[in-house]
C-alpha cells in the first residue's frame, strides 16, 4: 500500500479507473450489438474521437485556468463551412496552407473570447455562451445557409480520412486519429515540462496567490483561450476532411462533448488540475458512447441525456472520491531535522514577574 | 555589498537596504499614508505595531509593488526604484510571506517554491528542482516531501514552504505580515528559529504582528503607526509595551489585568467523556452559569472540534451532553441552536458571516422567524430596532445598521458576529478565536464584551491560541493535546509555565497522582 501510494498519485488512479469503465463500457456494448468487435467499429469510434480530443486539449487548457469555452462547437463549425467553401473554390490550394487557415480562423475567434474574458472581466460562461450565438448566427448570415458538399471538393481532402498512417497487424490508425495522438502527446510534455505552461495550472490552482507573486494572469488566460480556438479551428478541418458535406449546423452541440470529455477525463472544473491525457481518455469514454448507443439506435437526445449524466457524476465523484483517494494518501509532512541548538535564541527565556 | 555586518543586534552603523522616504498615500476619501519615513538594514528585524487600518498594510503594498505612493520615494540598496508590480518587487529582492500562506494546492511543494523565479529557464528540470527543494528545506532544518502536493498541509509547514520560496530568491527584505496569526505558540517559536537564522544571514525583515510579546521576543526596532503616520521607532530596549500600545492607540490600555470572576454555583452544561471517533476524546468538564472557561492547547489539539461537536456541526460520537442538568442530544447546529448553545467560529468570512448583507440582516439571520409578521414578511423595522440595540451595547461602530457588514473593520465583523449569535439567547456561548486578527483596541473591547456577558450568566467557552488571552479572561483552563483532556486548572494555578506543560505532553510534576509532594 506504501509502495502504493508513493508512486502512484490519487489523480492518476482516478485516471485508470476511467481506462477500466472504457473497457467495460466496450465489454458492454460488444454483448449487445452484433459485430460490435470489429475494425469498422474501431475506425468510427477513433475518427469521432479524434475530433472531440483535439477540442477537449484545447478546453482542458481553459478549464485548467478556471475558465470554460462553450463556443468551441460553433468554432469547429465555423472554420469547416469557411475552409471548406474556400478549398471548394480553389481546389488547387496548398493543403498546408489550409490547414494553417482554419487554424487561424479558430484562433481569430479565440481571440476574441480570450479578450473578453482576461481584460473584460467578463465570466467565461457568459462571454462564450454569448459567442458560441454569435458565432453561429454570423455563419448562417454569410453562408446564406447553403452547404459545402463532398463533390466540390479536392480528392485529397476526400481521402484523407482513409490514409493509413500506421498499420497495426490488420488494425489501421488513420490520419484524423494519428494526429490527435501527436497533438495530446506534445501537449502533455508541454504542460509538464513548459515553465510557461505551468502557470495554466497554478492560476487555475490559486489566483489570489498567481497575482501576488506577479504571474501575468490576463495573458494567460488570454493564451489558453487562442489556443483552445486554434485546436477548434484545427477540429473544423478535420470535421470537414471527415465528413465532405458541411452545412451550417456542423459542430452544433459539439460543445457538450467535448466540455463532458473534459470533465470525465478527470480535468477539474474549479481549474487547478487534470491532464490532457485524462482529458483524452473522457474523450476516448464519449466516443464510445456516442457510437454505440446510435449503433444501438437510441435517439441522440438521449445521448444528450447520458453525456450530461455523465458530467455530473463527473463532477460529484471528483467531490467525493478523489477528496477521499486524497486524504487516504495524505499530504506531505514536515519533519524538523536534529539541529544544532543555536544558544543565542535560547538565552532571552519569558520569565515570570 | 558591504559584508561586515554586525552580527548582534545591529550595532555597526551601514548604509540601509531598504529606505522609504516621505511616502504618502490616498484613496478616495482616506489618507493611508502620510509623510512616512522608515529605513530597514541588512540583519534587523524591524517589527510594524498599528491598530487595523493604521497604515502597515498600504506601506507594505507599496513596497511590494502592490500600489504605488502619490508621492515620496523608496531606495533600494541606496538606489531610487519604482516597483511596479509584485514580480518587479520579487526582482529587486523584495519578498513577502502573509498570514494566510498563498501556495498553490495543485502544484507540488517543490513547484511552490520556484515558481515566481522569472529566471528558472523555458524547461522545468523536474529532478533537479525536486533536489534544490530538499537542499533549501535541509538548510532551514526540515525534511518535506517535495513532491507531494501541497493540499492539506499544516499552516506551520506552509509557512516553511513560504520562507523556502523567499530563501530561494534570494531575498534581501522579507516581510513577514502577521505570519504567526494562525499558528500555536510552539509553531511559532519554530517559526522565530528560521526567522534569526535568515537574520544572521543578512536578511532585512519587516515584522507585523498583532501580538505584543512576540514583538518583544524578536524585534530590534519596532514602529508603531497610527491613522497612517508614523509615531514613533524605538529600539526593543528603549521601547516598552505600554509605551507602543499608547502611541498605538492614543491612550494607555491593559490587557494583562485578570477579570474579575462572576461565576456562579449552578451549572449550566455538563459534558461527560464526549468524543468524536479518530477527533477527540474522553473530554469531561461542567460549564457554571456566569463562568469563562478557557480552551488551551497547540493548533490541532482538538479544542475547535469540541466547540463543534457542543453546537452540533461535527456532532460527537460518544459521551453525554447534560445542558440545565437534562440530557441533550446535539446532531446538528440546528439543534445546538434550539438548546441554546451559540457558536462564534474564528473564521469570520467563510462561516460567520454574510458579507455583502447589511448588519441588521445578518444580526437577525439564524432566528428571522421572531421577525416574521402574520403575512410570512420580514419586519425590517423590528430587525432595525433588534440591531440597533446591539450596536449600543457591544459599540459596533458604523452610521447605520444597514451598512455592509463587509464594509465594516475585523473587530467591528466581530461585534456583529457575536450580536448575531448572543440575539439567539444562548446559555452557552462558544468563541473559537475571538480576537486573531483584530488589534489591541477592538481585543480589550471583546475582553470587556466576554466579561460582561459573563456577569449576565452566560457560561462562556474561550478556544484560543493566544496562551495570555486565555489566561486573563478564564476562571479555569481546560488544556488539550492530541485530541485528549490532559487537565483543567483553577485560575491560582493556570500560569503560562502549567498549561503549556499540559499542552506539550508532560505533566507537570505537581500533579501527578500518588506522589508526595
Amino acid at each position: 500500500m506504501n509502495w502504493l501510494k508513493r508512486r502512484v498519485r490519487p489523480e492518476q488512479i482516478r485516471e485508470l479507473s476511467l481506462l477500466v469503465l472504457i473497457l467495460a463500457a466496450i465489454v458492454f456494448f460488444g454483448s449487445f450489438i452484433d459485430n460490435y468487435y470489429s475494425f469498422r467499429t474501431f475506425n468510427r469510434i477513433a475518427s469521432s474521437v479524434a475530433i472531440i480530443t483535439v477540442v477537449a486539449v484545447g478546453q482542458t487548457l481553459v478549464v485548467l485556468t478556471r475558465n470554460i469555452d462553450l463556443s468551441v462547437g460553433s468554432i469547429v463549425g465555423f472554420t469547416a463551412y469557411f475552409v471548406g467553401t474556400l478549398i471548394a473554390s480553389h481546389n488547387g490550394i496548398n493543403p498546408i496552407l489550409a490547414v494553417a487557415i482554419a487554424i487561424a480562423l479558430g484562433a481569430a475567434l479565440g481571440v476574441v473570447n480570450g479578450v473578453i474574458v482576461a481584460w473584460g472581466k467578463v465570466p467565461a460562461v457568459v462571454v462564450t455562451l454569448g459567442t458560441l450565438a454569435i458565432y453561429r448566427g454570423v455563419l448562417v448570415d454569410l453562408s446564406g445557409a447553403k452547404t459545402v458538399t463532398t463533390d466540390s471538393l479536392p480528392q485529397w481532402l476526400i481521402d484523407l480520412p482513409l490514409v493509413n498512417v500506421a498499420p497495426i497487424g490488420s488494425l489501421d490508425i488513420r490520419a484524423l486519429f494519428m494526429l490527435a495522438l501527436v497533438i495530446v502527446v506534445a501537449f502533455q510534455i508541454g504542460t509538464t515540462y513548459l515553465s510557461f505552461a505551468r502557470r495554466f495550472y497554478a492560476i487555475g490552482s490559486n489566483p489570489e496567490a498567481a497575482q501576488l507573486i506577479g504571474l501575468p494572469i490576463k495573458s494567460v488566460v488570454f493564451l489558453a483561450f487562442v489556443i483552445c480556438g486554434a485546436l477548434s479551428g484545427l477540429a473544423g478541418f478535420m470535421l470537414l476532411a471527415r465528413f465532405g458535406n458541411i452545412t451550417v449546423e456542423a459542430g452544433r452541440g459539439l460543445e457538450l462533448s467535448v466540455v463532458a470529455a473534459v470533465v470525465v477525463g478527470g480535468v477539474n472544473v474549479f481549474g487547478g488540475s487534470g491532464t490532457v491525457t485524462g482529458a483524452m481518455l473522457g474523450a476516448v469514454m464519449i466516443g464510445t458512447l456516442e457510437q454505440s448507443l446510435f449503433r444501438l439506435g437510441i435517439s441522440e437526445f438521449w445521448l444528450d441525456a447520458v453525456l450530461g449524466l455523465l458530467i455530473l457524476l463527473a463532477v460529484a465523484s471528483d467531490a467525493v472520491i478523489l477528496q477521499r483517494l486524497r486524504q487516504l494518501w495524505g499530504g506531505a509532512e514536515l519533519k524538523l531535522l536534529a539541529k544544532e541548538t543555536d544558544s543565542v535564541s535560547s538565552e532571552q527565556s519569558a520569565s515570570p514577574p | 555589498m558591504s559584508e561586515g555586518l554586525g552580527l548582534a543586534d545591529g550595532a555597526v552603523v551601514v548604509a540601509p537596504i531598504l529606505e522609504i522616504r516621505g511616502v504618502a498615500k490616498r484613496f478616495d476619501a482616506t489618507q493611508a499614508l502620510e509623510d512616512v519615513s522608515l529605513s530597514l538594514h541588512a540583519g534587523e528585524i524591524h517589527a510594524l505595531l498599528g491598530e487595523n487600518g493604521a497604515g502597515k498594510s498600504t506601506l507594505i503594498k507599496i513596497i511590494t509593488g502592490v500600489h504605488q505612493p502619490d508621492s515620496g520615494q523608496i531606495l533600494l540598496g541606496g538606489q531610487p526604484v519604482t516597483i511596479r508590480s509584485a514580480a518587479e518587487a520579487q526582482r529587486l529582492g523584495v519578498a513577502a510571506i502573509y498570514q494566510e500562506p498563498l501556495l498553490f494546492p495543485d502544484l507540488n511543494v517543490a513547484e511552490n517554491i520556484f515558481i515566481s523565479h522569472q529566471d528558472r529557464g523555458a524547461v522545468v528540470g523536474w529532478r533537479e528542482m525536486f533536489r534544490e527543494a530538499d537542499k533549501i528545506l535541509a538548510e532551514l532544518g526540515m525534511t518535506l516531501d517535495v513532491r507531494k502536493p501541497a493540499r492539506g498541509l499544516t499552516l506551520a509547514a506552509q509557512q516553511s514552504v513560504e520562507i523556502a520560496k523567499a530563501i530561494s530568491l534570494n531575498v534581501r527584505v522579507l516581510i513577514m505580515d502577521e505570519p504567526t496569526a494562525s499558528l500555536s505558540a510552539h509553531e511559532v517559536q519554530e517559526l522565530f528559529k528560521l526567522v534569526r537564522d535568515l537574520k544572521r544571514q543578512g536578511v532585512a525583515i519587516l515584522f507585523v504582528s498583532h501580538r505584543m510579546e512576540e514583538v518583544f521576543e524578536i524585534a530590534d526596532k519596532i514602529t508603531v503607526f497610527r491613522d497612517g503616520r508614523l509615531i514613533s521607532t524605538r529600539t526593543r530596549l528603549e521601547a516598552t509595551p505600554q509605551r507602543a500600545i499608547a502611541d498605538m492607540v492614543g491612550r494607555e490600555i491593559d490587557l494583562t489585568k485578570a477579570r474579575t470572576s462572576c461565576a456562579q454555583k449552578d451549572v449550566v452544561l455538563s459534558v461527560a467523556d464526549l468524543g468524536r471517533q479518530g477527533v477527540f476524546e474522553g473530554v469531561s468538564f461542567d460549564l457554571h452559569r456566569g463562568e469563562v472557561l478557557g480552551f488551551a492547547g497547540l493548533i490541532g489539539a482538538g479544542r475547535t472540534d469540541v466547540g463543534l461537536a457542543l453546537f452540533g456541526i461535527e456532532p460527537a460520537t460518544s459521551g453525554r451532553i447534560l445542558l440545565g442538568g437534562k440530557p441533550v442530544t446535539v446532531r446538528t447546529a440546528r439543534d445546538g441552536m434550539s438548546l441554546g448553545i451559540a457558536y462564534v467560529s474564528e473564521d469570520r468570512r467563510q462561516l460567520g458571516l454574510v458579507l455583502p448583507m447589511s448588519i441588521f440582516a445578518n444580526i437577525t439571520l439564524p432566528v428571522l422567524r421572531r421577525y416574521l409578521s402574520r403575512l410570512g414578511l420580514v419586519r425590517t423595522g423590528l430587525e432595525r430596532r433588534t440591531a440597533d440595540t446591539f450596536r449600543d451595547r457591544l459599540a459596533i461602530r458604523t452610521p447605520s445598521v444597514d451598512l455592509e457588514v463587509a464594509k465594516l473593520s475585523g473587530g467591528n465583523q466581530q461585534k456583529v458576529m457575536l450580536s448575531k449569535w448572543l440575539n439567539t439567547n444562548p446559555s452557552v456561548l462558544i468563541l473559537d478565536e475571538p480576537t486573531r486578527g483584530v488589534d489591541v483596541g477592538s481585543k480589550a473591547e471583546v475582553h470587556a464584551i466576554i466579561g460582561q456577558l459573563a456577569a449576565e450568566g452566560i457560561g462562556v467557552i474561550v478556544i484560543s491560541s493566544d496562551l495570555p488571552e486565555v489566561l486573563v479572561l478564564s476562571d479555569r483552563v481546560l488544556i488539550m493535546r492530541e485530541g485528549r483532556q490532559m487537565a483543567i486548572l483553577d485560575r491560582a494555578e493556570a500560569n503560562e509555565e502549567t498549561v503549556m506543560t499540559a499542552a506539550m505532553g508532560q505533566r507537570s510534576t505537581d500533579s501527578i497522582d500518588g506522589r508526595p509532594s
